[in-house]
Formats: structure tokens, C-alpha cells, sequence
């Protein structure tokens, strides 16, 4: 048991899971930036790549309507 | 139009990340995304699983370590 605890301990150390939603294939880096920038400031972002044009976010609902809205204005 | 996959993002150390890259390469049926050297992205139903065989990793790692509860 004493096993157990330990491994278990390590492991919660070691790896920090969340689940949630990775967004990619954005149509312009433009697009990808404000939907991450947005994601950042309602505290929804939890990695993002300049790079890989792509982020990870725990929550989505409030993104499919920023993106829907967005649409919309144009 | 982005695309928005759902997933389990997973933060570890590079050694750990390796081991999990190794047991995906059997199947590919782990990764959804690499996305850098301590982040991945992973399907949600293979969460459980994956702890399972890291933990099996680990338990094989510190095996030299219990002759020497037993030597005394």
C-alpha cells in the first residue's frame, strides 16, 4: 500500500492532466490570435503555440460564440 | 473555420513524455496532438490507461529498490 502511495504521489507530481479542447487549423494567424487572446482573458488558456498556430483551452462554449460573433460582423 | 477536438492536455516532464510517445507508437491509438516537449494532447478514454502503464513503468523503475527492505 505504502507502494501505492508513493507511486501515486509521483505520478500526480510528475503529469497534470486537464481536459478540455485544442483548437487548430485556423484559417488566418490573425483569426488564431484574437480566439487565443480572447481564450487568455477569460481565463479559459491553458497552452498555446505561436508556432504550431493552436491552443488548448479547458472551456469552449464561450469561444464558439466569441468565433460565431465574429463571423457574423463581418 | 478552426477546428476544436476534445482531449485530455497533459503537462509532464520530458522523461514522462517520452515513455508515453514510446507506448503510442504501438498503436497510435494514445496522442492526438505533440505538442511540445512537456505538453501533449490525449485522447479522453485513454487517460486511465495511460496512468496504468506509467505507473507499471514506474513500479518496474523502482524494482532494485526492494531487495533491500528484505535483506535484514
Amino acid at each position: 500500500v505504502v507502494d501505492q502511495i508513493r507511486l501515486w504521489q509521483l505520478e500526480n507530481e510528475r503529469m497534470r492532466t486537464t481536459p478540455g479542447f485544442l483548437f487548430k487549423d485556423f484559417d488566418t494567424y490573425d483569426e488564431y490570435q484574437a480566439l487565443s487572446s480572447y481564450a487568455e482573458e477569460i481565463g479559459v488558456l491553458e497552452w498555446k503555440s505561436d508556432k504550431k498556430v493552436m491552443f488548448f483551452v479547458s472551456k469552449y462554449e464561450q469561444l464558439r460564440d466569441f468565433l460565431k460573433s465574429r463571423k457574423s460582423s463581418k | 473555420m478552426p477546428r476544436a477536438i476534445r482531449g485530455v492536455l497533459i503537462e509532464c516532464e520530458p522523461a514522462i513524455k517520452s515513455i508515453i510517445v514510446h507506448l503510442d507508437s504501438a498503436n497510435n491509438d494514445i496522442i492526438i496532438e505533440d505538442l511540445d516537449e512537456s505538453h501533449l494532447v490525449v485522447k479522453e478514454n485513454m487517460v486511465h490507461l495511460l496512468k496504468q502503464k506509467l505507473e507499471d513503468r514506474l513500479k518496474e523503475t523502482y524494482r532494485p529498490e526492494e531487495p533491500l527492505a528484505d535483506s535484514e
